[in-house]
C-alpha cells in the first residue's frame, strides 16, 4: 500500500510537472530576472546617471505637476533612491462629466523627472518592469485570464513539489549525487540537485505566489463574510474612497517637512511613494507611504497628512496577525526588502528553480524515448513535448536577449518604440519554435542553444557599439551596474554555450550509434 | 496507476485519469471553497483577519485534497468521501450564515 502510495505520487509528479511545465520555466525566468528589475531599467535607460535627493526632488515633481496638471484627481510621485535615479510621476487625469474613462496612453499620463523636476529625453522602454509584469500578466492576452492561468500553473507547481516529495525517498541522500555523462541519470540528478537546492525557497515561492492574487483565486473567504470584495478593501484599506473636490483653492504645503516628519516616525526609513489627492483644492491630502526596502512586509505604513495645512488626518499601521502574514508573505514573494546579498541568493535560488523545471521536461522526453515502440519515429505527443522542449529551453533565453538587443538598436525616436522591443521577444521565441518544427530534434537542440548563447553573446557588444557606458568603462569609473551587467550576459552565454556543446555531443554519439547499427544490419 | 498493455486497457486507463482529475482538480476546488468560506465565517477573529486567515490557508487545503483524491485507490471512495465533505461543509456553511453576524 505504502509503495503504491508513493508511485501514485510519481505519476502525479510527472503529468502535473509537464501539463505547466512550459508556463512554469517563463515565470520562472521572467520572475528571477525581475529581482533585479530596477538594475534591468537603468541598464535599458543608460542615459540615467546622476541621482538626485529623494526630499527636493519630490518638491521639484509637485512644482512640475502643478503647471502640468494642475486639476488632476490626484498624483503619484515615486522619489528616487539607490536603486533608481529619477523620480517617476503619473497622474489620473480629471474625469470628464458623463463620459466614459478613455483609455490614454503611458506618455500621456506619466512623466520621468530629473532631481529639478525636469523631464529627462530618455529612449522609451518598459525595461525591467515587463519582465516582472510578464511573470503573472503574460502579454497579448486580457490580464484576467493570464493571472487565471498562471494562477492555475502556481496550483499545479504546489502539487507538483509535494507530490515530488513524497515520490523521492532518500531526498537528502541524493542530493550530494550528480553524476555526469550518464544520460538519464544525470537528467534525474540534475533535477534532484535544483529541486533539494532551494527546496524551501520554491515551497515559499509557490505558495506566496498564490498568495498574492489570493483574493482573485479563492474569494470565497472574503465572500463569506462581506456583501463583495470591493466592501473587504474599503474596510481593511480605509481612505483609498475618493473625496469630491470642494472648489475651494488652497495651495500645498511644502512636502519636505512632512517627508522628514514620516522618515523620523519610521526610524529613519526612506520614503517610496508619495500622492496627493485632489491637488490645489482644500480638500487635498497627502499620503506618504513608506519605502519598500525597509520592512519584510509589502504593505507600507503610511501617513495621511491634510494638503493646504500639512496637519497628520491619519496613520496607517497593518494590524491584525493574519493581514500582516498576508502582506509578509507577499514581501517575501517580491524580496522588495532584500539588500544586495540576499537579492543574489533570490537569484540564484530563481534559476536553480529554472534549471529544475527545465531538467524536468527534459526528463520527462529521456525517460520516454527508450521505451517509445519505434524511437526513430516518435508518436505526436512526445514530438509535440520535445519541440516544446526546444522553444520553451532555449527560445526564451533567446527572445530574452533579443529585448536587450532591440532596446539598443531600435532607433530611439520610432514609434511605438516599446512595443517593438517587446515584440521583438516573441518574434525570436516564435521564430526558434518554428526552428525547432522543422528541424530533426537533437540538431535543433544544438542550434537553438548556440543561437541563444551567440545573441547573449552580442549583448556587450553591442551595448560597447552604441552607447558610452560598458564593462571597460565601469571598472574605470565604478558604473559597477554595467560591469555586473556585461558579466552576466557573458556568463549566460557560456552556460548556454555549454549546453550546446553538450547537446552536440550526444548528437554525435547518436548518429555514430544509429550508423553502427545500420552496419550490422546490412551485414546480418 | 500501472499503464495496461492492451488497447482497452489503455482507454480504460484514460477514462479512469480524466475522472480522478475532474475530482482532483474541480472537486477539490469546490471543497476547498466551501472550508475556506466555513473557516472564514468560524474562526474566532475579526472578519477581515479571519477571511484571511482562512483564505491564507486555502492553497494548503486543495493541495492535500489534490495529493488524497490521487493516492486513494478506490475512485468510489473518492467520490464519497468528496461528496461527504460538501454536504457536511454547506450543511455548516449555511447554518452560520443562518445564524447571522457579519457579512
Amino acid at each position: 500500500m505504502k509503495e503504491s502510495f508513493r508511485q501514485s505520487m510519481a505519476w502525479l509528479h510527472t503529468w502535473t510537472g509537464l501539463m505547466f511545465g512550459w508556463l512554469l520555466f517563463a515565470m520562472f525566468v521572467t520572475g528571477t530576472a525581475a529581482y533585479f528589475q530596477q538594475e534591468i531599467s537603468r541598464w535599458m535607460r543608460p542615459e540615467l546617471a546622476a541621482t538626485a535627493d529623494p526630499v527636493s526632488a519630490t518638491q521639484a515633481a509637485i512644482t512640475y505637476l502643478r503647471t502640468r496638471e494642475p486639476d488632476a484627481e490626484s498624483w503619484f510621485i515615486t522619489p528616487p533612491s539607490a536603486r533608481n535615479p529619477v523620480t517617476e510621476v503619473f497622474w489620473q487625469p480629471k474625469k470628464e462629466e458623463g463620459q466614459p474613462p478613455t483609455r490614454r496612453k503611458r506618455g500621456e499620463t506619466s512623466a520621468t523627472l530629473d532631481g529639478h523636476g525636469h523631464p529627462v529625453t530618455v529612449r522609451e522602454t518598459r525595461g525591467g518592469y515587463f519582465l516582472y509584469r510578464f511573470h503573472f500578466d503574460l502579454h497579448y492576452m486580457p490580464v484576467m485570464w493570464a493571472r487565471y492561468l498562471v494562477g492555475a500553473a502556481a496550483m499545479f507547481m504546489l502539487v507538483a513539489i509535494v507530490s515530488g516529495i513524497i515520490t523521492h525517498k532518500k531526498i537528502f541522500a541524493d542530493f550530494f549525487m550528480l553524476r555526469f555523462g550518464k544520460g538519464q541519470r544525470s537528467w534525474l540528478d540534475a533535477h534532484n540537485v535544483t529541486a533539494v537546492f532551494a527546496l524551501p525557497f520554491y515551497l515559499m515561492i509557490t505558495y506566496t505566489g498564490l498568495v498574492t492574487l489570493a483574493t482573485q483565486y479563492m474569494p470565497w473567504g472574503v465572500m463569506a463574510n462581506y456583501a463583495s470584495t470591493d466592501t473587504f478593501f474599503e474596510e481593511v484599506f480605509p481612505g483609498r474612497a475618493d473625496v469630491p473636490r470642494s472648489g475651494v483653492a488652497a495651495p500645498l504645503v511644502p512636502v519636505s517637512s512632512l517627508m522628514a516628519m514620516a522618515s523620523r516616525s519610521w526610524g529613519g526609513a526612506g520614503i517610496g511613494f508619495v500622492k496627493v489627492a485632489n491637488p490645489g483644492d482644500s480638500t487635498a491630502t497627502i499620503t506618504i507611504t513608506r519605502a519598500a526596502d525597509t520592512a519584510i512586509a509589502a504593505r507600507g505604513e503610511s501617513m495621511v497628512f491634510a494638503g493646504p495645512s500639512g496637519t497628520l488626518l491619519d496613520r496607517h499601521v497593518p494590524e491584525g496577525g493574519a493581514l500582516a502574514t498576508q502582506s509578509v508573505m507577499v514581501g517575501l514573494h517580491a524580496g522588495r526588502y532584500a539588500g544586495w546579498g540576499l537579492r543574489w541568493l533570490y537569484f540564484l535560488s530563481g534559476i536553480g528553480g529554472t534549471i529544475m523545471v527545465g531538467s524536468g521536461l527534459v526528463l520527462w522526453t529521456v525517460k520516454r524515448r527508450a521505451k517509445l515502440p519505434d524511437p526513430a519515429h516518435p508518436h505526436f505527443g512526445f514530438r509535440l513535448v520535445e519541440r516544446l522542449n526546444i522553444a520553451a529551453i532555449a527560445g526564451l533565453p533567446a527572445g530574452l536577449a533579443a529585448y536587450f538587443l532591440a532596446n539598443r538598436l531600435l532607433p530611439i525616436a520610432m514609434d511605438n518604440r516599446t512595443e517593438w522591443e517587446i515584440n521583438s521577444l516573441f518574434l525570436i521565441w516564435a521564430g526558434v519554435l518554428l526552428w525547432a518544427c522543422v528541424r530533426p530534434q537533437r540538431r535543433a537542440w544544438v542550434e537553438s542553444l548556440s543561437f541563444a548563447a551567440a545573441l547573449f553573446a552580442a549583448v556587450p557588444i553591442v551595448n560597447a557599439l552604441t552607447v558610452s557606458r560598458n564593462m571597460l568603462t565601469g571598472l574605470v569609473t565604478g558604473d559597477w551596474l554595467f560591469v555586473a551587467f556585461d558579466m552576466a550576459m557573458v556568463t549566460l552565454s557560456f552556460a548556454l554555450g555549454w549546453a550546446a556543446r553538450k547537446a552536440a555531443r550526444v548528437e554525435l554519439k547518436a548518429t555514430r550509434s544509429a550508423r553502427q547499427k545500420s552496419k550490422e544490419l546490412t551485414t546480418a | 496507476m500501472a499503464v495496461h498493455p492492451n488497447k482497452e486497457g489503455v482507454h480504460r486507463h484514460r477514462l479512469h485519469v480524466l475522472a480522478r482529475a475532474v475530482a482532483a482538480i474541480i472537486g477539490g476546488y469546490v471543497v476547498t471553497g466551501l472550508a475556506v468560506a466555513c473557516l472564514a465565517r468560524l474562526l474566532p477573529m475579526r472578519a477581515a483577519e479571519a477571511s484571511i486567515a482562512a483564505t491564507l490557508a486555502s492553497f494548503a487545503i486543495y493541495a492535500c485534497i489534490v495529493v488524497t483524491v490521487f493516492s486513494t485507490r478506490s475512485m468510489l471512495r473518492v467520490w464519497i468521501g468528496l461528496g461527504g465533505a460538501l454536504l457536511l461543509l454547506g450543511a455548516i456553511l449555511y447554518l452560520a450564515i443562518l445564524a447571522g453576524g457579519r457579512l
